[in-house]
């Protein structure tokens, strides 16, 4: 269909997106891992627990762990090798033979054949939060509208971009499984401005609609990609199925798509490396449990400050590169001094600039005022600091640099803590 | 690979600090500064200069002082370091609301009391209750007589010695239009009005195009909303209308004479006074402008500085009752129609 703009407006920030730097950087494999460290923990939700022992031989997409509760995800093995151990990561070594041992595909499946295999693969949401998709394809009130977000508003990233481009037909028919398991007839797909290429591939597809959103950050949170593209509001404390809408990643659809399609359970995913302190931007196609030191051994300047998990705006900085490569892991990001602007936080001097770019239209500078002096109760009532997603966007602007995503954070566990809202 | 650094995110960050939007006020400032200095004379530039350093030195003082640098001299350069040129911004616009035909120690007293006394015994930048440069002006004006005579612009020249015997004061043109002189408003006067010239006045005040090119630059830079000064400004304006029985003559003569401009644009904006949310700024600025229509018609003085004084206790309360509600609230109300339905 025939591309529109987004109409509907809220309030957010004009952040500098850096995506030149790897945004034309085809995707290619990564490089070949000896052992694979691949965490128990790769969704938002409880650890996975583990079905394998050490001296174990597994094959490649062998289930190797299940989830540990309703709202935890099923992790197969990315190579296959043998099992060295098993702690909160189960570690693999790889004999390099990748024999695999997929599940059947399946042929025009139904709604719950699909939802079953999208459990049984272990897909959880890509977009970074590690919402496992099944879950959210059972939605307690009824839905019509799914929404596919292809916005990559995070700066630097580049890898549902450059997915879009590549693997559209793939990305289409995952959308067309997930519609067909949810159900429901209207599809959009936000992607933002600076990506025309990727909203032009789209345009062939009659089911899908495509929607032109404003550069502006965060218009990839769930909530604001709802109401640019469908102009409904999703209420405070509310998910976005209240509003009658299902939000997935075009990561997830592609997930989706190798699953029911190919039977491929989720054990590889697209990484971004990118940043001014490496060498040479690329695009990846990883394996989980593949090493970050083995990513950017030979692709890193010496003048690395901050090398950040994610995107840059609610991505963690990381202290040493022992990390492994997880479900939601879209990025390496490497920073150079000049570009993370690190200094010291000034006095607050009242500009206001934190509640005008807030996306959920809260008071960033009275979280952080009656945080520092204990008052959570207050910080929630006039901060409104439990509506926050921690998108960042006031941290980002904050001509004082005050860190409020830390004063933000810290109300936010005082007041769970304390029972109280 | 060296030490890398670990923070909370973001871990990118705008360029514009508290510093930068402080030279950018200054920046906007200096025009009227200028025309300041060529309306009133060399005597108006010793008064400006005399109110920053004075308020520059108080605050490195203050800070010698209170963080007891003799123990730790590397506080003598540290201060330097992090000066975020806040106290320029109050000693310039001291300067600028002050008459020039004062004696030299009334901008240093000024500067020393709004610095010390209303921004430093406060806690410092972003801690303090009213405006400095204000509660400045104000301090001065109820101590002295001087200023309350106010000269004419270009009786001078440019080169002219401080003589405070031979200048020639008078009442402003806003406190000879609120004594009832019928103004009979002329295309002449609205330029002499716009450019200040022969017009009586404070040294920044008096040239209204360099004011409003100030503004245009802060709207540009985005240090303010282009609507804030705005509002004061017509709320003035309409309401002065209404007050004189619905007279549109009015409205000129009390928008464009007077200190209005200046304290819409560069002191009822100021950051720390007022308040933070849209709504509140709305309610801020339309009672500023109420006020100040009401109070000049009930004194027949100028009192655009009284009541912004006024208005900046008031602004905690504003900030306090004024709720901001999150993104898709529901009003209470309406929620239950919806889940009755």
């Amino acid at each position: 269909m025939k591309a529109i703009k987004a109409k509907h407006l809220f309030h957010g920030v004009h952040v500098p997106d850096h995506k030149a730097l790897a945004s034309g950087k085809p995707i290619e494999n990564a490089p070949e891992v000896d052992l694979f460290t691949v965490s128990l923990s790769q969704c938002l939700g409880k650890p996975s627990v583990p079905l394998v022992k050490a001296g174990d031989a597994v094959k490649q997409g062998q289930l190797i762990a299940d989830a540990g509760g309703f709202i935890g995800a099923k992790i197969h093995s990315p190579a296959s090798g043998t099992v060295k151990s098993v702690s909160d990561a189960i570690v693999i070594e790889n004999d390099h033979t990748y024999e695999t041992d997929y599940m059947p595909a399946l042929s025009n499946p139904s709604p719950e054949e699909i939802k079953q295999r999208i459990a049984d693969a272990g897909i959880v949401g890509m977009g970074g939060a590690g919402f496992p998709a099944f879950v959210k394809l059972n939605p307690q009130d009824p839905v019509d509208t799914l929404v596919i977000n292809g916005a990559e508003c995070e700066p630097y990233l580049t890898c549902d971009h450059r997915l879009m481009i590549e693997r559209t037909k793939e990305i289409a028919e995952g959308i067309r499984l997930l519609s067909k398991a949810l159900g429901v007839e209207k599809v959009f797909i936000g992607i933002e401005a600076n990506k025309p290429d990727a909203i032009a591939a789209f345009e062939a597809f009659d089911f899908i609609q495509p929607v032109i959103l404003k550069k502006q950050y965060p218009v990839g949170s769930e909530k604001h990609l709802i109401y640019a593209c469908t102009g409904r509001k999703v209420a405070p404390g509310k998910l976005p199925a209240s509003a009658g809408c299902i939000v997935q990643n075009v990561g997830t659809c592609y997930a989706v798509y190798e699953a029911v399609v190919l039977g491929k359970p989720l054990i590889e995913r697209i990484l971004t490396l990118s940043g001014g302190a490496v060498v040479e931007p690329k695009n990846y196609v990883v394996k989980i449990g593949t090493p970050f030191e083995l990513l950017l051994k030979d692709n890193l300047t010496e003048d690395a400050e901050k090398i950040v998990c994610g995107g840059p705006m609610t991505g963690a900085a990381l202290a040493s590169l022992s990390r492994t490569v997880t479900k939601t892991t879209g990025g390496i990001v490497a920073m150079t001094k000049k570009e993370t602007n690190v200094e010291q936080p000034t006095a607050c001097i009242g500009c206001g600039k934190c509640a005008d770019v807030c996306p959920m239209d809260l008071m960033p500078m009275n979280t952080a005022f009656y945080t520092a002096a204990g008052e959570y109760d207050l910080a929630a009532k006039l901060g409104g600091v439990m509506n926050c997603i921690e998108c960042g966007a006031c941290a980002y602007i904050c001509p004082a640099r005050r860190p409020l995503i830390q004063s933000i954070r810290k109300a936010k566990a005082e007041i769970r803590k304390g029972g109280k809202k | 690979m060296k030490q890398l650094v670990v923070s909370a995110p973001p871990h990118l960050k705008t360029p514009r600090t508290t510093k930068r939007i402080m030279i950018d006020v200054v920046i906007a400032l200096l025009p009227a500064a200028i025309m300041g200095v060529v309306l009133f004379g060399l005597y108006a530039l010793l008064i400006l200069a005399l109110s920053v350093l004075s308020a520059v030195l108080t605050e490195y003082v203050y800070e010698i002082v209170a963080h007891k640098a003799w123990k730790s001299p590397s506080y003598f350069l540290d201060f330097w370091k992090g000066f975020d040129f806040t106290s320029v911004v109050t000693g310039l616009l001291l300067g600028m609301i002050i008459p020039a035909n004062v004696p030299w120690y009334l901008p240093v007293l000024g500067a020393v009391f709004a610095i010390a006394v209303v921004k430093m015994l406060f806690g410092g930048t972003g801690k303090n209750v009213v405006n400095p440069a204000v509660a400045g002006r104000v301090f001065l004006f109820i101590s002295f007589a001087a200023m309350t005579a106010y000269p004419v612009g270009k009786d001078f020249g440019l080169f002219a010695v401080y003589a405070p015997d031979n200048i020639v004061t008078g009442a402003t043109p806003l406190t000879e239009y609120l004594a009832g002189n019928t103004v009979q408003v002329t295309k002449g006067m609205i330029s002499n009005w716009l450019f200040g010239f022969g017009m009586t006045g404070c040294i920044g005040e008096t040239c209204k195009i360099a004011l409003l090119l100030g503004y245009l630059y802060l709207v540009i830079r985005k240090v303010i909303k282009f609507w804030q000064p705005l509002l004061y400004i017509a709320v003035t304006g309409l309401f002065a209308v209404c007050l004189e029985g619905f007279d549109f003559t009015a409205f000129l003569p009390s928008v464009l004479t007077g200190g209005l401009l200046l304290g819409a644009i560069f002191m009822a904006t100021d950051y720390v006074t007022s308040p933070k949310s849209n709504l509140g700024n709305i309610i801020y600025f339309v009672a500023l402008g109420l006020i100040t229509a009401g109070l000049r018609k009930a004194t027949g003085i100028e009192v655009v500085s009284f009541v912004i004084l006024l208005m900046n206790i008031v602004v905690p309360l504003i900030d306090k009752f004024v709720p901001r509600r999150p993104f898709g609230y529901v009003r209470e109300k309406k929620a239950k129609e919806v889940t009755s339905k």
